[in-house]
C-alpha cells in the first residue's frame, strides 16, 4: 500500500464510501529551499499530509492544482492524466476542478460572501444552503474585510465545496477554528466527501485535524513523502 | 496701442520648451555658413532640445540673481581682460552671424561681447523686468517699440540693423513652382506652411500675402506651426507642399528650395531693430557696438549669411501690427480637454496590455519593450514629435497608408491626440504595472481552481482589482496630455480650433506683445485642470492602497 509504483485495482481501504480514487502523483518541483520529490498512490479517499513548514506541503497541493509551472511527472486522478511531462500533458487548472482552500484563505476582496459563494456559478438557494451549514448565514452580506480569521476559512471552504470539486486539497483550513466548530465543520466536510464521492488531500501540522478528517497519514519532510505508520 | 502692461507677465523667463530658437530646430542639421561661425558657435550647436532649455533656464535664474544673463556654453569670449563684457540680447535667428560680426568688432577695440539668443518674445520682456544687458536686437520692431514704450531701451538709439527677407520655399526637386506671389491663389497647393500668427516671420508673411490679395485664396490651406525654423523642416520634409520662411533659414536648408522671395517695394521688410538699453552701465560703448554693426563692414558679413542691408535710416518700413488675431481661450481649453480624453481612450487597452504584460509576464525583449514604452518620458518632447513625424508623416509608409484610409495624423485633431497619447502612454503604463504588480495573483490562482478559465478570470478578478490603479494610470496620463506641448507643434502643429490646446494657446499668446490678458485665463485654466487631475490621482492611490490592506490585513 506504501508503494507507489504498485498496480493498484480498486481504492480499497476506505471506510467512508466506495470511491475510485486512484490519485497518482509522481513529481518533482526544483525549489529554492529543497526538491519537491514525491512517488505517491495513496491507500485510503481520504489523505492527511504532515509535515513541519517549509516541507513542501503547500507545494505538493499546488502541483496538483496544477498551479507550479515547474512541475514535472506525472499526476493521474482515476484514468485521466493531469500532467505528463513525457507527452507534453499538462491539464489547466481549471478544467481539473480541484477545490483548493490555500492556507490564507484568499478571499475575493472586492467581493461580498455571497458573491465569493456563487463565484463558480451556484444558484442564490445553493449559497443559501452552505452558508447555513458554515454558521455564515448572517454574514453573507459583508466584504471579506469585515471577517475574522474562523470565518474566512469557512467562506473559502465553502466557495470550494461549491464548486463541484473531484477532489478537495485543504491547506490548513480548520487553522482559525475553535475546537468545537472545527469538529462540527469537519464532519460537514466528511459528509459532503461522502455524498459526492470527494476524495480529500489534507494538508496541516495538526495530528487533530488529520484525525478527524483523514484515514490515512503521509508525512513530507524535506521534500520527500513517507507513509506514517499511525 | 499694446494695452496691457508688461506686469501681467505670468512667468519670467521661458515655460519649457518655450525656448523659441530651439524648439525642434536644434535637430536640424545645419551647415555652417562659414568656418569661422563655426567655430564661434559652441553653445548654440548642443545637438538636444534639453541642453538648450537648460542654458536658458540658466540664463533665467541668472536673471534672479542678478548676474549677467549670458549663459556661458553661448557666450563667445570670455571677460578677464580689462574692458568690460558688453552683454547683448539678440534674436534666435541671428545666432549664426552676430558672433561673426562681435569677432571683428573685438578685433578693432578690445572689447568682448556676451551673447545671450532666444526668441524676440523672451528676451523683450526680460529686459523690461531688467536684464543686465547693454544692446538688444529684435527680430521684431513691434517687440521694439514696446520696449520703447515702456523705457526698457533709449528711445534715441533705436536703429534697423539688418534686414532679411520673405521667400517662399518648395521641396526641393518640386516640378513647377509658383513664380510669384500672386500666383499663390492659384497655385496647386495642398498646404502652405507658415510660422505662427504672432511670430514676426509669421505676421510679415500674412501681410506679404493680404497685400498682393491672395490670403483669402490661401488661407484655408495653410498650416501653421510654431517657429520659422519648424515651418521649413515641414517644407523639407514634404509635409507641406510650400512655405513661407526667412532667407537666411531658406539657404541653410539642402532639401528645400526658394520659388520666390517676397521682395516688392511694397512689400513689409522684415527688419532688425537694435538698440541701447536703458539701463546699460556702459552707454558708449552700447552705442559704439550698434554703429558698428550697422555699419559698412559688418553688414558684408551680414550680407554674407544672407541678410539684407539695414536701408537708410531714414524709415525703417512699417511692420503690419495686425493686432493679435481673436484668440479664444475657451476654444483651446475645449479642444486640451478633448484631446485629453481622447489619448486616454485611445491608450486605455494597450496601457493595461503592456502594464499586465511587464507585470506578469518573461519574455524575450522585455526590457527593450519596457525601455521603448517608458523612452517618452526621458526623451525631449519635440524629438518624439519629430520621430512621430518620421514615422507618421505624409511621406511615410505608415502614414501614407494611414491617409489613404482617411486618417491623415499631421497637422490634425488626431496628430495632437497621437502626440499626447505617445508622450503620456509611460505614465499610463507604470501606474498599470505597479498596480498588477500589487494585486496578488493567487486571488487569479483560486479562481482557476473554481473552474474559470484565463480571461474570464482576468476579466472577474485581475481587472476589478487593479481598477484604481487603472484609473490612477488614466488621470496621469490625462494629466500630462493637457500639459504635452512639444510633440503637438511638431507633429501636429499650433493651428486654432485644430490642434492649438492650452499650452500652445499660452505659447502664442506669449509670442504677442498684445496677448497677454487672455494668458492669465489660460493659466489658470491650465493649472486648475491639472490639479485636479492630480488630486484624482491622489484619491485613487489611496483607494488602491486600502484595498491592498485589506487583503493583507485580515486573516
Amino acid at each position: 500500500m506504501v508503494d507507489g509504483k504498485g498496480a493498484r485495482v480498486d481504492a480499497g481501504g476506505s471506510p467512508v464510501g466506495a470511491v475510485a480514487w486512484g490519485l497518482h502523483a509522481r513529481v518533482r518541483v526544483p525549489l529554492d529551499a529543497i526538491d519537491l520529490d514525491v512517488d505517491w498512490r495513496p491507500g485510503s479517499d481520504h489523505v492527511a499530509i504532515l509535515g513541519p513548514s517549509g516541507s513542501g506541503k503547500s507545494t505538493l497541493l499546488r502541483a496538483l492544482a496544477g498551479l507550479e509551472p515547474r512541475a514535472e511527472g506525472r499526476v493521474s486522478l482515476g484514468d485521466e492524466t493531469w500532467l505528463d511531462s513525457d507527452s507534453g500533458v499538462n491539464m489547466p487548472t481549471w478544467e481539473r476542478r480541484v477545490g483548493w482552500v490555500p492556507q490564507d484563505t484568499l478571499l475575493f476582496p472586492h467581493l461580498s460572501l455571497r458573491e465569493n459563494l456563487a463565484y463558480a456559478g451556484s444558484g442564490p438557494a445553493e449559497v443559501e444552503k452552505m452558508a447555513e451549514s458554515l454558521f455564515l448565514s448572517d454574514l453573507l452580506d459583508r466584504r471579506p474585510r469585515f471577517l475574522s480569521g474562523g470565518e474566512r476559512q469557512r467562506v473559502a471552504l465553502g466557495r470550494a465545496l461549491l464548486s463541484a470539486p473531484r477532489v478537495l486539497l485543504l491547506d490548513e483550513p480548520f487553522s482559525a477554528l475553535d475546537r468545537p466548530l472545527r469538529s462540527e465543520v469537519a464532519a460537514m466536510v466528511r459528509a459532503f466527501a461522502r455524498d459526492n464521492g470527494t476524495p480529500i488531500v489534507l494538508v496541516s501540522h495538526d495530528e487533530h485535524d488529520a484525525e478527524l478528517l483523514a484515514d490515512e497519514r503521509w508525512m513530507l519532510v524535506a521534500g520527500n513523502l513517507t507513509a506514517d505508520g499511525a | 496701442m499694446y494695452t496691457p502692461p508688461p506686469t501681467s507677465l505670468p512667468l519670467f523667463g521661458p515655460l519649457p520648451n518655450l525656448g523659441h530658437c530651439q524648439g525642434p530646430n536644434t535637430l536640424l542639421a545645419r551647415a555652417g555658413r562659414t568656418g569661422l561661425a563655426r567655430d564661434l558657435r559652441v553653445g548654440c550647436r548642443l545637438p538636444l532640445h534639453l541642453s538648450k532649455e537648460w542654458l536658458i533656464w540658466v540664463a533665467a535664474v541668472q536673471l534672479f540673481m542678478g548676474q549677467p544673463a549670458s549663459a556661458d556654453g553661448i557666450s563667445t569670449t570670455s571677460a578677464q581682460e580689462t574692458p568690460e563684457a558688453l552683454v547683448v540680447l539678440a534674436a534666435a535667428s541671428l545666432q549664426d552671424v552676430l558672433p561673426v560680426v562681435a569677432r571683428a568688432w573685438r578685433e578693432v577695440t578690445g572689447v568682448p561681447i556676451r551673447f545671450s539668443f532666444a526668441a524676440t518674445s523672451v528676451l523683450a520682456p526680460q529686459i523690461f523686468r531688467g536684464a543686465p544687458a547693454d544692446v538688444f536686437i529684435s527680430a521684431d520692431e513691434v517687440w521694439m517699440q514696446w520696449l520703447e514704450e515702456r523705457g526698457g531701451v533709449d528711445g534715441l538709439s533705436v536703429r534697423p540693423v539688418a534686414t532679411n527677407q520673405l521667400v517662399f520655399v518648395v521641396p526641393t526637386g518640386t516640378a513647377d513652382p509658383p513664380g510669384d506671389s500672386r500666383s499663390l491663389a492659384g497655385a496647386d497647393l495642398a498646404q502652405i506652411a507658415l510660422a505662427a500668427e504672432d511670430t514676426p516671420a509669421g505676421r510679415y508673411a500674412r501681410a506679404a500675402l493680404e497685400r498682393v490679395g491672395a490670403w483669402t485664396a490661401v488661407e484655408p490651406r495653410v498650416i501653421r506651426g510654431g517657429s520659422v525654423r519648424g515651418t521649413l523642416e515641414w517644407v523639407a520634409r514634404g509635409e507641406s507642399d510650400g512655405g513661407i520662411v526667412y532667407r537666411t533659414d531658406a539657404l541653410a536648408e539642402e532639401r528645400v528650395t526658394v520659388a520666390f522671395a517676397f521682395g516688392d517695394d511694397d512689400d513689409p521688410i522684415p527688419t532688425y531693430p537694435g538698440a541701447v538699453t536703458a539701463r546699460t552701465e556702459q552707454p558708449e560703448a552700447a552705442g559704439a557696438f550698434l554703429d558698428f554693426v550697422s555699419g559698412a563692414e559688418a553688414m558684408a558679413l551680414f550680407a554674407a549669411s544672407g541678410f539684407g542691408p539695414a536701408g537708410d535710416g531714414t524709415g525703417v518700413a512699417q511692420v503690419p501690427s495686425l493686432a493679435s488675431p481673436a484668440l479664444d481661450p475657451w476654444s483651446a481649453v475645449r479642444l486640451s480637454l478633448i484631446v485629453a480624453f481622447s489619448a486616454v481612450l485611445l491608450g486605455l487597452v494597450p496601457a493595461v496590455a503592456v502594464g499586465w504584460l511587464l507585470a506578469r509576464r518573461d519574455f524575450p525583449g522585455k526590457s527593450f519593450v519596457s525601455m521603448l514604452v517608458m523612452a517618452p518620458l526621458v526623451v525631449p518632447p519635440v524629438v518624439t514629435g519629430f520621430l512621430l513625424l518620421t514615422v507618421l508623416g505624409r511621406e511615410s509608409a505608415l502614414g501614407g497608408l494611414l491617409a489613404a484610409m482617411g486618417f491623415p495624423i499631421p497637422f490634425t485633431l488626431l496628430g495632437a491626440t497621437l502626440a499626447a497619447l505617445v508622450v503620456g502612454f509611460p505614465l499610463y503604463v507604470m501606474a498599470i504595472r505597479a498596480v498588477f504588480d500589487t494585486v496578488d495573483r493567487r486571488f487569479e490562482e483560486v479562481s482557476w481552481t473554481l473552474g474559470v478559465p484565463k480571461l474570464p478570470t482576468f476579466r472577474r478578478i485581475a481587472l476589478p482589482l487593479a481598477l484604481p490603479g487603472i484609473a490612477a494610470g488614466a488621470v496621469l496620463a490625462f494629466a500630462r496630455s493637457l500639459g504635452e506641448f512639444g510633440a503637438t507643434v511638431v507633429l501636429a502643429g499650433n493651428m486654432e480650433g485644430q490642434t492649438r490646446t492650452i499650452a500652445l494657446a499660452v505659447y502664442s499668446l506669449l509670442e504677442s506683445p498684445s496677448g497677454q490678458g487672455a494668458t492669465w485665463t489660460l493659466v489658470i485654466a491650465s493649472v486648475m485642470l491639472s490639479l485636479v487631475a492630480l488630486l484624482g490621482f491622489e484619491r485613487l492611490t489611496r483607494w488602491q492602497r486600502r484595498r491592498i490592506e485589506d487583503h493583507h490585513g485580515g486573516r
